[in-house]
């Protein structure tokens, strides 16, 4: 019997105006640190975490975009971001800090079904 | 008895729905925090809101990379303006 289980994260908030951002994040390295499968979805304002040219000092927090750069150091290599909420709030791909490819609600289902385990903030 | 109306989260939770059909000519709305999302793209103010002055706190648009998205009909404001519109309208409403 493996221990290994699929964990995924579904990251809704936006960078700053609560802690659930930060938190998501430091959840799932927590788990990739346990070599657990580990899957990242960006959703709603969960996009907006991503977004370039974040610059935080300016309210004294650190820059959340710059620490989704270690998702892929930690070895998360499974990261959707879901188009819909993309294409809502005006965002490009380009706009982003991270080379993602972006998915559809069918995409993040099938994961959501396919999962251990799944955690939504 | 003008007030400074001030909207704090993004516009998933659409707090503006509410606070716009309540603003009365010489009001005035500020964005800040997640608030700001409002302003970082095109048609997420309703047109009906022209006539009210608009702000976004610029810090807050600065910290979440969108400051140079912020839509032309809305102001960035810095602290020290925050603090003088306070002063400036007879109320501040929060929406939160």
């Amino acid at each position: 019997m493996t221990h290994k289980k699929s964990i995924t994260f579904v990251s809704r908030s936006a960078p700053y105006g609560t802690h659930n951002a930060q938190l998501c994040l430091d959840m799932a390295l927590a788990c990739a640190v346990f070599e657990q499968e580990v899957n990242y979805v960006f959703l709603d304002d969960g996009v907006y975490q991503l977004k370039r040219e974040q610059r935080a000092d300016a309210i004294k927090r650190k820059t959340l975009g710059n620490a989704l750069e270690t998702l892929s150091l930690y070895g998360i290599e499974n990261i959707m971001v879901d188009g819909a909420s993309m294409q809502s709030r005006a965002l490009q791909v380009a706009d982003l800090v991270l080379p993602v490819t972006l998915v559809d609600r069918a995409d993040i289902s099938a994961l959501l079904q396919a999962s251990d385990v799944v955690f939504n903030l | 008895m003008s007030c400074l109306h001030t909207i704090n989260l993004s516009p998933r939770f659409a707090q503006l729905d509410s606070c716009s059909s309540l603003l009365l000519p010489g009001d005035a709305v500020l964005f800040i925090e997640d608030g700001t999302y409002y302003c970082s793209a095109p048609h997420k103010i309703p047109a009906s809101m022209s006539g009210v002055e608009l702000y976004a706190l610029q810090e807050d648009m600065i910290a979440r990379g969108t400051e140079a998205t912020c839509v032309k009909e809305v102001t960035l404001a810095n602290y020290y303006k925050f603090v003088e519109l306070s002063c400036e309208f007879d109320k501040v409403i929060s929406w939160f």
